[in-house]
């Protein structure tokens, strides 16, 4: 078990070393911040005190060792625009996007697995055919589309509900509700197809004979094993639940991380950009690590202690 | 047979989307009795004890009456079944390794089916539970009470399985191929362990097999089964000895030996019917040697017999036949019937009933004809 | 449209002297790993196994699972690499897997599996999978290749209008007569099945083991038979191998074996097959599981479970020696056996 665990970790710090670096190589790439930042009338005396300033007249690689470097020892770098820590501006930004992430994710699996668990138990049924069509149409249609349809909708046309901002929880509503359709559909969906193939599992029948009640199979037999699939799907989603904090922050106008990265990007504010990558990489990276820890708890197959 | 019957199932019948594959069964066990229900794949044995039990899927539209006493089981609630569940009739199954739940502690499984049937709680729910393992031959039951299946092997989770069906102190064990997915030396102790139990706690057990030899030796009565409806029964020594019915009849011939003379192979021509196109009269009467013109017009009915079996054949093999091993082998006869529907005589293969071209194999003489 | 239009190195050159097929020494180890977390464990599948297959002849193994049997079906036709031994098929050692040598080779070396829905490709017609290993080994031009399926057809019992048909289409009996029409296509001399009937009825199985006994006949094929079923084994081999975690235990004519097993463990098994109208008093029956092929006991494999086992069958692993008129046995306690040896 140890071992496993230390070979997890390994492998997840490797990644976030591939993360880094693969941001570092990509915005060196991909534009000069010096020209960006200063602006295209600037002297070419400032700009290149500019570059001097932050270093971007060294080689390339001493520039990545640097920044390494400078990671290891907690230093994420100081923001080219704001003159400010990039890390201070990064985790200022942190609790507006929790405000987000955090029910959306509550959302998702509070009707998401219901859902679907309950399609599954009344298949063909008329609810089973709503809950199916739902799904697909919740996952098919793009975050920013959905965004947009709400917007129009409740605050445009309904004027029930603020079209931007943070001001009050009202305003959270609507982008909350846009983030969570898609994940919605898709646990939905998967937890409907776990739980259908479960049933049909010799198990169940097992149970069912030694005469086990009928809600009784369902909770105590079948749950655990559908969980198992459920679980890996909930851990992407909290992936793609900070992609869509990007589309969704821009659209509602939410001062979180995912809008600080579109600017920062805009910018070529270098350390903002990679500080929020390597937060990214880091939420993936432990959810990762949390699923493949639950699965051992799930299912005992995969936890192989050999026990004779 | 006028005993007081643990079950009864009368006119049971099953349609799945629509297509039967259960045509009406009539079958009582009485209680403390074996009986063997055997057929080839989907002839319905297994599909008359989910019915009965009501363990088939939704879909299954099923008819008939299957008396428990007082109460018939075939369209009642669902508390009613799971009343009768383990309690009354408890029943095992194919592959015990998938039978039983992954993520669940081999024990809790057990205690599980105690705390429903015998009201069983905490430690005395485990020390019955530990007891129960032990008597299926589970060796230290007490240290791998605490197990996952996954960590037992296909034997051992069968033994698990009949633990489990033993808890609720049922009065008829269905087991459905319960060795089937077993090695042979396995299925052996499997075999012994049933019979030694049905012995010991008087239960009444239907083993339900492909395997004619498996059944012979834990049943007392046996019917067979053939595309949805018994087509003989009777007891086990009777039927074995002289199988009457051209089906039974041709799965012994078509079964090799592990002892005499080696002979070539009797198989039964062509394959089982489609449910959803099955022929008119008789269903076994197109691959039939003692097909006669009314076997395709007419559905023989299942009637008793004289010696105590029952038959459902217009022309059935002469009672007074010897056992199939030593009994005249209608060899000519079935052979044309392989023939006819194989269409399978090449002319540069010598089968063992015409000469091949010389030398085009080694002759070894392996193949005897039968005796005649 | 005869088989002549096939080459066929063995029957044109028959060799007396040399078995068609012969192994020695055979080794293979897996490395499993016990769940997510656990140590590789070597697991030896196959543990020195030697035999000898004549041209024309049936050898049957049998053995229950995790006794390697199907393990060594495939290194028998070196689809699985051994780590020791060797494997010579007419005399010569078989080429490594994959090389073009060894496909060319396999034309005359076939496999039968246990499942023909698995090995059947489900979007190919019947005819286009029996035709496919003749495309492979460019066997004749078109004219003769349709003639060579329509034959194979005719020979394994399917009707010409079946040609057209797709794998789900026919009955598991159809379907293996189509895997074993295409495994004879190129005219082999050599067919290895593994568990071909086990998947059937038993009516099915009958009409199954008649047409690969027939095929052998016509063809002057070998056969290598797998099965747990000793039954059928009796029924098609001439000689048989009963293996027990991944060794012969015992070998000889088949007849001979089965009807006086020396190796208890053989005896065991002949004992535990059910006959009809037989009860189970009197039979033998085994104490203990299925062998583990990962945690292989001390001395002979068998002794934890056999009977008679005294202490030199828990310090001393046996060897497979002759013990009577072409049968070996690897038992210390089958009378004689190393005075016979001697």
């Amino acid at each position: 078990m140890f071992r496993f665990v230390l070979i997890r970790f390994g492998r997840a710090f490797v990644t976030i070393i591939a993360v880094m670096t693969f941001a570092f190589v990509v915005l060196r790439l991909s534009g000069d911040p010096a020209a960006v930042i200063m602006g295209p009338d600037a002297p070419i005396e400032a700009v290149n005190a500019f570059r001097a300033a932050w270093g971007l007249d060294q080689p390339v690689w001493v520039q990545y060792v640097a920044y390494i470097q400078a990671i290891f020892t907690g230093d994420f770098g100081v923001s080219m625009r704001g003159q400010s820590p990039a890390l201070d501006l990064v985790v200022e930004r942190i609790p507006a996007t929790l405000e987000l992430t955090l029910p959306a994710l509550l959302l998702q699996l509070a009707i998401g697995i219901p859902a679907g668990i309950y399609a599954a138990l009344h298949r063909d049924s008329a609810i089973d055919r709503g809950v199916i069509l739902g799904a697909v149409m919740g996952f098919t249609i793009p975050s920013f589309v959905m965004g947009l349809v709400l917007v129009l909708v409740f605050a445009v046309t309904l004027g029930w509900l603020p079209s931007g901002g943070d001001a009050t929880w009202q305003h959270a509503i609507l982008p909350v509700i846009a983030m969570s359709v898609g994940g919605i559909g898709i646990l939905a969906r998967f937890s409907r197809s776990a739980m259908i193939e479960v049933m049909g599992q010799p198990y169940i029948r097992t149970a069912s004979a030694k005469g086990v009640t009928w809600g009784s199979v369902v909770r105590g037999h079948a749950l655990p094993n559908a969980a198992v699939p459920i679980v890996t799907i909930v851990g992407f989603m909290v992936g793609s639940l900070l992609a869509g904090a990007v589309v969704v922050e821009t659209i509602f106008s939410w001062p979180g991380i995912g809008r600080l990265l579109i600017v920062s990007v805009t910018n070529r504010d270098l350390a903002v950009v990679q500080c929020i990558l390597l937060l990214v990489a880091a939420v993936m990276v432990v959810s990762n690590l949390v699923v493949d820890l639950l699965y051992g708890w799930l299912d005992p197959r995969l936890r192989g202690h050999a026990a004779h | 047979m006028s005993r007081s019957h643990l079950v009864q199932i009368r006119d049971l019948s099953v349609a799945f989307d629509g297509v039967p594959v259960l045509h009406g069964i009539d079958l009582d066990v009485a209680p403390g009795e074996a009986v063997g229900l055997v057929g080839e794949s989907g002839c319905g044995k297994s599909v008359t004890w989910l019915a009965a039990l009501g363990l088939l899927p939704a879909k299954a539209r099923v008819s008939g009456q299957v008396r428990l006493g007082a109460v018939d089981l075939v369209g009642a609630q669902r508390a009613t079944l799971e009343g009768v569940r383990g309690a009354k009739v408890a029943m095992i199954f194919q592959d015990p390794s998938s039978a039983l739940n992954p993520v669940i502690r081999a024990g809790r499984q057990i205690t599980e089916a105690l705390g429903i049937h015998r009201g069983l709680k905490g430690k005395a729910a485990r020390r019955e539970a530990v007891r129960l393992m032990e008597l299926v031959g589970i060796p230290d039951p007490a240290r791998r009470f605490d197990l996952y299946p996954h960590e037992f092997s296909g034997g051992q989770c069968q033994r698990l399985m009949i633990a489990m069906a033993l808890a609720g102190e049922p009065d008829l064990l269905v087991a459905d191929e319960p060795t089937t997915a077993l090695d042979a030396t396995i299925q052996a102790q499997i075999l012994d362990l049933l019979a030694t139990l049905r012995e010991e706690m008087g239960m009444a057990v239907v083993f339900i097999s492909h395997d004619l030899g498996a059944v012979a030796q834990v049943c007392e009565r046996i019917c067979v089964m053939y595309a949805g409806r018994i087509v003989e029964s009777g007891p086990v020594g009777r039927v074995f000895d002289a199988p009457r019915h051209p089906y039974t009849r041709g799965l012994f011939d078509a079964l090799p030996s592990l002892t005499g003379p080696r002979t070539r192979l009797s198989p039964i021509p062509g394959t089982v019917p489609d449910p959803r196109a099955l022929p008119q009269g008789c269903a076994f009467a197109p691959r039939c040697a003692r097909a006669v013109a009314v076997c395709s017009l007419q559905r023989p009915r299942l009637e008793p017999d004289a010696d105590g079996r029952a038959l459902a054949c217009f022309d059935p093999v002469p009672a007074d036949a010897r056992t199939p091993a030593e009994a005249q082998h209608p060899a000519a006869r079935a052979s044309a019937a392989v023939r006819a529907v194989d269409e399978a005589a090449p002319p540069f293969m010598p089968g063992p009933h015409g000469a091949g071209p010389a030398g085009s194999g080694p002759d070894r003489g392996r193949w005897q004809e039968a005796a005649q | 449209m005869t088989l002549d239009v096939m080459p066929d190195v063995t029957r044109d050159t028959p060799r007396k002297a040399a078995p068609l097929l012969e192994a020695d020494g055979l080794v293979r180890i897996y490395e499993t790993r016990k769940g997510l977390f656990g140590q590789p464990v070597p697991v030896r599948a196959v543990n020195g196994v030697s035999l000898k297959v004549a041209q024309g002849e049936t050898l049957g193994i049998v053995g229950e699972s995790g006794s390697g049997k199907s393990t060594l079906g495939r290194m028998l036709l070196g689809v699985d690499p051994s780590q020791e031994g060797v494997v010579r098929f007419a005399g010569a050692p078989l080429p490594a897997a994959g090389t073009p040598a060894w496909r060319a080779l396999r034309a005359h070396m076939q496999m039968v599996h246990q499942d023909p829905l698995a090995a059947l490709d489900k979007r190919l017609t019947i005819a286009d999978q029996i035709r496919e290993p003749l495309d492979i080994h460019a066997r004749g031009n078109r004219a003769e290749r349709r003639a060579r399926v329509a034959e194979l057809m005719q020979a394994v019992g399917l009707r010409p209008d079946q040609a057209g048909r797709y794998p789900h289409e026919l009955s598991g009996g159809q379907r293996q007569r189509v895997v074993i029409a295409r495994a004879l296509a190129c005219g082999p001399s050599l067919l290895v099945c593994d568990e071909p009937v086990s998947a059937l009825d038993v009516s099915i199985q009958a009409q199954v083991v008649n047409l690969l006994a027939d095929m052998q006949a016509a063809n002057g094929l070998a056969m290598v038979f797998i099965s747990h079923d000793l039954k059928v084994v009796r029924n098609l081999a001439d000689r048989v191998a009963v293996m027990y975690l991944g060794e012969i235990v015992e070998e000889g004519p088949v007849e001979a074996v089965f009807a006086a097993p020396q190796h208890p463990y053989t005896q065991a098994l002949v004992s535990s097959v059910p006959a009809p109208g037989k009860r189970l008093d009197g039979r033998m029956i085994l104490k203990g599981e299925p062998p583990n092929p990962a945690a292989r006991p001390a001395g002979c494999a068998f002794h934890p479970r056999c009977p008679h086992a005294v202490a030199s069958c828990r310090a001393e692993a046996p060897a497979l020696v002759p013990t009577a008129a072409g049968r070996r046995a690897a038992c210390h306690l089958v009378g004689g056996a190393d005075r016979l040896a001697a």
